[in-house]
C-alpha cells in the first residue's frame, strides 16, 4: 500500500557491470542477499521509505545495467536523479579505474545539483582485494564526494550509505529553499515556474544521437 | 571493369577491396558478414524481445508511480492555491491572510521574512531555517516552501508536472463539459478545461505505442512540451485571482488547515482516466515512456481504482479539514453537496427537540466567573462524526488592557496525539460576549471513542503574540447519546493541567491481552483479544494490522506466532490464542514480546507498536505478568499501551 511521505528522492546506482549495484539495492530495500549473478536488464527500481529528522522520505532508487549495450536507456535516468551512487568493486581494479568515466558521464548527463557518493563494494572479500581503501578515499577527495566501503553480502555500510546520501540531499534541499525563499518570496510570494526548455532540448538531443 | 562485384566481373580468388567489403556488409549477405552480428550491425542497441518487455514492465511501474506522484503534487499545488485564493488582506494595514486590520489596540503586525507582508500572529509560522536561525513566515510562504520541497521543485527548479485534483464544484459550474461516463456522473469526469488538450496527447501517446523503442524518444519529446504545465499553471493563477476578488472573508479568519483543504475535499471521487496520467514526465524523462502509455491506457480503467485507494491519505485528511471548514459557513449559498449536508444538519440541529439541556449553575468556586459558554454536541454514529456547535459565550473574563478580550474557542479531543484532534473557531474581536454560531466537526469518531474520549473546549483570548487562557470545559463524550443534540450552557473552569504536552505523545494504540498459565498442562495461554486506536500506517487512514507473539529469549525462534491480518481497521478483533508449553520456572526467565504490525504487500511491514511483559517490565505490564505467574490457572485480561519505542526484531 502506498503510504504518505514528505519527500520523494530519486536516487541512481551506476558503475561497471557486476560490481554489485543490484545487490546493494536488494540489501537496502529487502535486507536480503542473493549470490547468483543476474545481470540487470536495462533499468529497474526499488522503493524504500526512510525517516530522517521526523520526515518520511520515499527513496525511489534506480538500478542501472552496467553493461555497455544498455547505456542509452540508463543515461536517460541521470537527469531525474537527485543523488547518484557510484559503485565499484574492490576486487576489480578495472571497475575502480572506470569510476572516472562514470563521473564524466554524470557531468554530462545528470543535473549539476546532483549529490554524489562513491561506494567500494564487496569489502568482505579482503583476500581478493585489489583496490585499497586509501585509493578509494583519495579518488573521492579528488572529486569532492563522500566515500564508503560496503558489502551487500555482509550488510556493511549499505544502510549507512543510503542514509548519508539521503541526508545530504535533504540538507541541500533545506539550504536551497532557504536561499530561494528569500528571492522568490520578495518578488511577490509566488512560486515560479522556470522554463526548462534549454535543458530539455539538449537532453533530447543527446538521446537521439545515441 | 566494374568494381561492383557481379558474379563474373571479379576473380573470385582475388581478395575484394574495402569498398566491396563494405557494400557486401551493407547487403547483409556474403562471407564478409558474421552472421551472429547481423542483428545488431545497424542497430547496436538492439534488445531482445524479452529484454524489451522487461524494460517496459519497469517503465510501466515507474509510470504508475509517476502518476501517483503527479496527483500528490497536484494536491499540494491545489492546497497552496486554495490558501492563496483565501488570502484577502492587503499585507500592509491588514494581515495578508485573514485581512484583520492592524490598529493601535488590536493585534500588531509582524512581517513575513519571505514576502515582507504584514501578518497577524495567528497567520504566521515561527520556524527556523537550515542554519537554525529563527524565521517568521506567513502561512502562505511557509506553505510555498513546503510545496517546493515536497514536490521536488527545489531540485527541478520548478514545480514538476502534476495532476490537479478534480473538483466537484467545477463540474457543477461547467455541466456542458460533462462527458457521459459509464461510471456515472460523479466518478468518471473529464478534467474541466484541460481535457481537450490532454485528450490530444492521449491519442498521440497511444499512436506511438505501435512504434519501436527508438522512435518513441522523438515522440515523447514532442508531446511533453513544457507548455502544458505552464498552461495549467496560469490557468490556476487566474482562477486564484478571480476567487481572490470574490473571496469570502468569513472563511479565512478561521484556522489555516480549515481554509486550505476546501477544494481538495471534493477530490474524493477522482477521475480515473485523467489523461495527464499517460503523459511522460518531462524531467525524469523516462525515455520510452510514451510507448507504454498505450498499454497503460488499456489497463488504466481497471487500475484506476487501485490508484484511487492507494494514493496518499492526504486526501482523506483534506476531506476532513475541508468539510470542517464548510460547516462553519452554512449560511452561505451552498452549491456543494457538502454544504447542503451541513445545512441539513444545522436545520436538524435546530428543529430537533432540544431534549437534553444541561445547565451548570455553580460558577467558578472562587467566585470570580470566567464566563459562560453555550454549545451543543451531536454525535452521528452512522457517519462517525461529532458535530460541535459553538454558539456563544457570555461575560467572559477580560484579558486585554482595554477591558475586553478577543475570544475564540479551541476544541481538543482527548486523549489525542496529533493535530487532527484540534479544531478552532474564528476570533471575535473586542468583546466579552462573543457569538460564534459555528459548527466544527470531528470525523472518524467511533463509538469506541465516544466511550473513552473527552472533548475539551477552551476559550482563549487572541493576542498579537500567542494567546491568553480564559477558561475551559471538558465533556466526557459518553454523556452523549447518538443522534441526540445535547445543549450545554456551562461556566468555564480554570485550566486543568494536561498530563503531558499531548502533542508529543506518540500514541500507537492499545492491545487487550489475556494470559493464563495452566499448571497441569505446563502451558502458557496467550490470547490476543483485540487492539484499539492503532496508529494508521497506510495512506487510507487505516492499517492492516496483525499481531506477533514471541517468547524471548528463544534461539530457534520457534516461539513466534502471528495472528491473522485484519484488513483496513484500527480496532481489530482477533480472539486468537497461542500456547507455549513451558515449565513454570522457565517461564519466569522469559519475556513475552507482543508486537503489532501493519501488513504491506510487497514491502516491509510497518511496525505499529509493541509491548513486553516480563520481570523487567514496569507498571501494568509487570503486574499482568506477575499475576499470571503467581496465580496459575487464572485468566488475566489487561489493556496495554503499545509503545513505538520497543525495538523488535525485524519483521520477516
Amino acid at each position: 500500500m502506498a503510504k504518505t511521505y514528505d519527500y520523494l528522492f530519486k536516487l541512481l546506482l551506476i558503475g561497471d557491470s557486476a560490481v554489485g549495484k543490484t545487490c546493494i539495492l536488494f540489501r537496502f530495500s529487502e535486507d536480503a542477499f542473493n549470490s547468483t549473478f543476474i545481470s540487470t536488464i536495462g533499468i529497474d527500481f526499488k522503493i524504500r521509505t526512510i525517516e530522517l529528522d521526523g520526515k518520511k522520505i520515499k527513496l525511489q532508487i534506480w538500478d542501472t545495467a552496467g553493461q555497455e549495450r544498455f547505456r542509452t536507456i540508463t543515461t536517460a535516468y541521470y537527469r531525474g536523479a537527485m543523488g547518484i551512487m557510484l559503485v565499484y568493486d574492490i576486487t576489480n581494479e578495472k571497475s575502480f579505474d572506470n569510476i572516472r568515466t562514470w563521473i564524466r558521464n554524470i557531468e554530462e548527463h545528470a543535473s549539476k545539483d546532483v549529490e554524489k557518493m562513491m561506494l567500494g563494494n564487496k569489502c568482505d572479500l579482503t583476500d581478493r582485494r585489489q583496490v585499497s581503501k586509501d585509493r578509494g578515499e583519495q579518488l573521492a577527495i579528488e572529486h569532492g564526494i563522500k566515500f564508503m566501503e560496503t558489502s551487500a553480502k555482509a550488510s556493511i555500510n549499505v544502510e549507512e550509505a543510503f542514509f548519508t546520501l539521503a541526508r545530504d540531499i535533504k540538507s541541500k534541499m533545506d539550504r536551497k529553499i532557504d536561499s530561494s525563499g528569500q528571492v522568490s518570496g520578495k518578488q511577490g510570494g509566488g512560486y515560479q515556474l522556470k522554463n526548462e526548455n534549454s535543458q530539455k532540448k539538449s537532453f533530447w538531443k543527446s538521446c537521439t544521437l545515441l | 571493369m566494374g568494381e561492383f562485384a557481379t558474379s563474373g566481373g571479379v576473380d573470385r580468388w582475388v581478395c575484394p577491396n574495402d569498398r566491396q567489403l563494405s557494400l557486401r556488409a551493407k547487403l547483409g549477405t556474403g562471407w564478409s558478414v558474421h552472421t551472429n552480428k547481423i542483428g545488431n550491425f545497424n542497430r547496436p542497441e538492439h534488445l531482445s524481445l524479452e529484454e524489451q518487455e522487461q524494460i517496459l514492465r519497469v517503465i510501466t511501474r515507474a509510470e504508475y508511480l509517476e502518476g501517483v506522484e503527479m496527483e500528490r503534487i497536484g494536491r499540494l499545488v491545489d492546497k497552496l492555491d486554495n490558501m492563496k485564493k483565501n488570502a484577502i488582506g492587503n499585507g500592509s494595514s491588514q494581515c495578508i491572510l485573514c485581512g484583520d486590520e492592524f490598529k493601535l489596540l488590536g493585534a500588531s503586525p509582524t512581517f513575513c521574512d519571505d514576502c515582507v507582508k504584514a501578518v497577524c500572529s495567528k497567520c504566521g509560522v515561527d520556524t527556523v531555517n537550515s542554519s537554525k536561525q529563527p524565521l517568521w513566515l506567513c502561512k502562505l510562504c511557509a506553505e510555498t516552501r513546503e510545496v517546493w520541497k515536497r514536490s521536488g521543485a527545489w531540485f527541478f527548479k520548478g514545480i514538476p508536472k502534476y495532476t490537479l485534483p478534480e473538483k466537484k464544484a467545477e463540474s457543477s459550474k461547467y455541466p456542458m463539459r460533462m462527458r457521459p461516463s459509464p461510471r456515472g456522473s460523479v466518478k468518471g469526469k473529464p478534467a474541466g478545461a484541460a481535457s481537450p488538450r490532454d485528450s490530444y496527447t492521449w491519442h498521440k501517446a497511444r499512436g506511438s505505442a505501435s512504434t519501436g523503442v527508438s522512435s518513441s524518444y522523438g515522440e515523447s519529446s514532442e508531446q511533453d512540451s513544457s507548455e502544458s504545465s505552464d498552461e495549467d499553471f496560469s490557468l490556476m493563477k487566474t482562477k486564484a485571482k478571480k476567487n481572490l476578488d470574490s473571496g469570502n472573508p468569513k472563511s479565512v479568519t478561521k484556522s489555516d488547515n480549515a481554509s486550505i483543504g476546501s477544494s481538495a475535499s471534493r477530490t474524493v471521487h477522482h477521475n480515473n482516466n485523467h489523461p495527464n496520467y499517460s503523459r511522460a514526465e518531462s524531467k525524469t524523462s523516462i525515455a520510452s515512456a510514451s510507448n507504454v502509455a498505450g498499454q497503460l491506457s488499456a489497463t488504466e480503467s481497471s487500475r484506476g481504482d487501485d490508484l484511487h485507494n492507494e494514493s496518499d491519505s492526504e486526501r482523506s485528511i483534506f476531506s476532513r479539514e475541508g468539510s470542517t471548514r464548510s460547516k462553519g459557513k452554512s449560511s452561505l449559498a451552498a452549491e456543494e453537496e457538502l454544504d447542503n449536508i451541513d445545512v441539513a444538519i444545522n436545520r436538524y440541529v435546530k428543529s430537533s427537540n432540544t431534549a437534553d439541556e444541561e445547565h451548570v449553575s455553580s460558577p467558578d468556586s472562587e467566585g470570580t466567573s470566567l464566563g459562560l459558554l453555550e454549545f451543543s454536541l451531536l454525535y452521528d454514529s452512522v457517519n462517525n462524526a461529532l458535530h460541535c456547535t459553538i454558539v456563544r459565550a457570555k461575560g467572559l473574563k477580560a484579558m486585554d488592557s482595554n477591558g475586553l478580550s478577543d475570544p475564540y474557542v479551541k476544541l481538543h479531543l482527548l486523549p489525542g496525539a496529533n493535530k487532527s484532534t484540534k479544531l478552532r473557531t474564528k476570533t471575535i474581536h473586542k468583546t466579552l460576549n462573543p457569538e460564534w454560531n459555528e459548527s466544527l466537526t470531528y470525523y472518524g469518531v467511533t463509538e469506541d471513542d465516544i466511550l473513552r474520549k473527552t472533548l475539551r473546549l477552551s476559550v482563549l483570548d487572541e493576542d498579537a503574540f500567542g494567546f491568553d487562557f480564559i477558561g475551559e470545559f471538558r465533556v466526557p463524550l459518553k454523556r452523549l447519546k447518538p443522534h441526540q443534540t445535547k445543549n450545554f450552557s456551562v461556566y468555564l473552569e480554570k485550566q486543568m493541567p494536561m498530563e503531558k504536552d499531548d502533542d508529543l505523545i506518540q500514541i500507537r494504540g492499545k492491545i487487550l491481552l489475556s494470559l493464563r498459565y495452566s499448571v497441569p498442562k505446563q502451558t502458557l495461554y496467550v490470547r490476543i483479544i483485540r487492539c484499539a486506536e492503532l496508529a494508521a500506517m497506510d495512506s487510507n487512514g487505516y492499517s492492516d494490522p496483525y499481531v506477533k507473539v514471541y517468547l524471548k529469549p528463544d534461539k530457534d525462534k520457534k516461539s513466534k506466532y502471528k495472528t491473522t491480518i485484519k484488513k483496513k481497521t484500527l480496532n481489530p478483533e482477533y480472539n486468537e490464542e497461542f500456547t507455549y508449553e513451558i515449565r513454570h520456572n522457565e517461564l519466569a526467565k522469559k519475556t513475552l514480546e507482543i508486537t503489532v504490525w501493519d501488513k504491506d504487500i510487497g514491502k516491509t511491514n510497518d511496525f505499529i507498536g509493541g509491548v513486553q511483559l516480563g520481570i523487567n517490565s514496569k507498571g501494568d505490564r509487570l503486574r499482568h505478568w506477575f499475576d499470571t505467574l503467581k496465580n496459575p490457572d487464572r485468566e488475566y485480561r489487561r489493556w496495554h499501551v503499545l509503545s513505538a519505542e520497543l525495538t523488535p526484531e525485524l519483521d520477516d
